[in-house]
């Protein structure tokens, strides 16, 4: 048996392959990961239309094009239109001269109210109908901020704002 | 340094704390929204914070860091405390407006081009982050990362003007709207202004706290390879 002799120095370091690699996978898992998230983020957001709606004129103007298929559409709430009811609610939406009905199925979200702007999620009932059909209400709410007077009178239609 | 991270400490605490006070207790409701514009005092300042001034200050270091006239080492670490803070900050404006739409929209998250290209620039954000954990060269990954800087800072312009290019469910801005007319008024106003100047303290705070832990680290690295470098040359006389 002879001794155990010492590991003879080498004047190059000798670096295990790993090493050399591992920084490169690392650098490409990040550069999938990244990749893949923003192609999620662009596909899921922006892939459809830019435009998260089309307003109640472009929606009558391309009736016949859009048929029944579903798209958002966003215009303001008609005053004295507001009907709610336990499975939901019907209403006006107008945007310039055009109106368009809607027959909403749940509950409304909590600003949901006349004059206000809103998007609904549905389509048109048939390619002939100006009735619209929705399953969702967002409340497109203004980037105004006025605070409200509780102290005001309140006016004839007995809002106090 | 130390001094000027004691007063903007203070400073930032004491000015969250009356926006705090001021936006919970002392503004009026809104005509529209009620109780529930209180988050205005909050979540516009965070924004600000993530989109204007964090990835601003990082793709403002990253081009100085590849100008070779200014190129220092220490602005690719004031670029990425930049980044660190602002992915915080970003983190907390898509939570707070998550929040805030539920109840005014009626949902907590829709794909339009407001949210989604935020949520694009936090994620494009969060793989600078990744990437500086990438091991490379101190220079290398320096200028990977002011690339990538530069990169994803593309991306402000575009949520900026979102609201004004397309049609979004996201309102317009108050404040920096293309008038330049903020709409809204009195002491709402005044608190508004008030949370955009407590959070820029606070961002100051944190990037300086964050830039002087990382010339501490980078110091102590330097520190060490001396050290090494001395015991490999005791090494090779003692031989």
């Amino acid at each position: 048996m002879s001794e155990p002799t010492a590991p003879t120095p080498t004047t190059t370091p000798v670096v295990p392959a790993d090493r050399t690699i591992r920084p490169r996978l690392r650098l490409a898992m990040v550069g999938v990961v990244i990749v893949a998230a923003v192609g999620f983020l662009l596909v899921k957001g922006l892939g459809s239309s830019l435009d998260y709606f089309k307003t109640v004129d472009q929606a009558v103007s391309q009736k016949h094009q859009l048929g029944t298929s579903t798209f958002r559409l966003e215009g303001t709430v008609v005053p004295g239109t507001v009907s709610q009811s336990v499975n939901g609610a019907t209403f006006d939406v107008g945007h310039s001269t055009l109106v368009v009905h809607v027959v909403n199925e749940g509950s409304p979200p909590q600003l949901f109210k006349a004059s206000m702007p809103v998007i609904v999620v549905g389509h048109f009932a048939s390619t002939d109908s100006t009735t619209f059909l929705s399953n969702q209400i967002m409340v497109k709410h203004s980037s105004s901020y006025v605070a409200s007077h509780p102290d005001r009178v309140r006016a004839g239609d007995g809002s106090k704002n | 340094m130390r001094r000027t991270l004691t007063i903007l400490g203070v400073a930032s605490v004491a000015l969250v704390a009356l926006d705090v006070i001021l936006g919970l207790w002392v503004t009026p409701p809104d005509a529209d929204q009620g109780e529930l514009v209180r988050l205005v005092y909050l979540h516009p300042a965070l924004a600000w914070v993530a989109l204007y001034l964090a990835f601003g200050m990082a793709a403002l270091c990253a081009v100085l860091y590849l100008w070779p006239r200014t190129r220092s080492m220490r602005f690719d670490r004031l670029s990425a405390s930049a980044v660190e803070v602002g992915v915080v900050f970003i983190g907390l404006t898509l939570i707070t407006g998550s929040i805030w739409g539920r109840p005014t929209w009626g949902v907590w998250w829709t794909w339009d081009a407001r949210l989604t290209s935020t949520a694009l620039l936090g994620v494009l954000f969060l793989g600078y982050l990744a990437l500086r954990r990438v091991p490379a060269d101190p220079e290398v990954r320096a200028r990977r990362c002011a690339i990538a800087a530069i990169f994803a800072a593309v991306d402000v312009p575009i949520v900026h003007f979102s609201v004004v290019w397309w049609q979004t469910l996201h309102q317009g801005a108050t404040v920096l709207n293309p008038n330049l007319t903020p709409t809204i008024h009195g002491l709402m106003a005044w608190t508004l202004l008030l949370s955009f100047i407590a959070f820029t303290t606070l961002f100051a705070w944190m990037v300086l706290m964050r830039f002087q832990i990382e010339e501490l680290r980078e110091s102590g690295e330097d520190v060490e390879l001396t050290r090494a470098l001395e015991a490999r040359r005791a090494e090779g006389v003692a031989s």
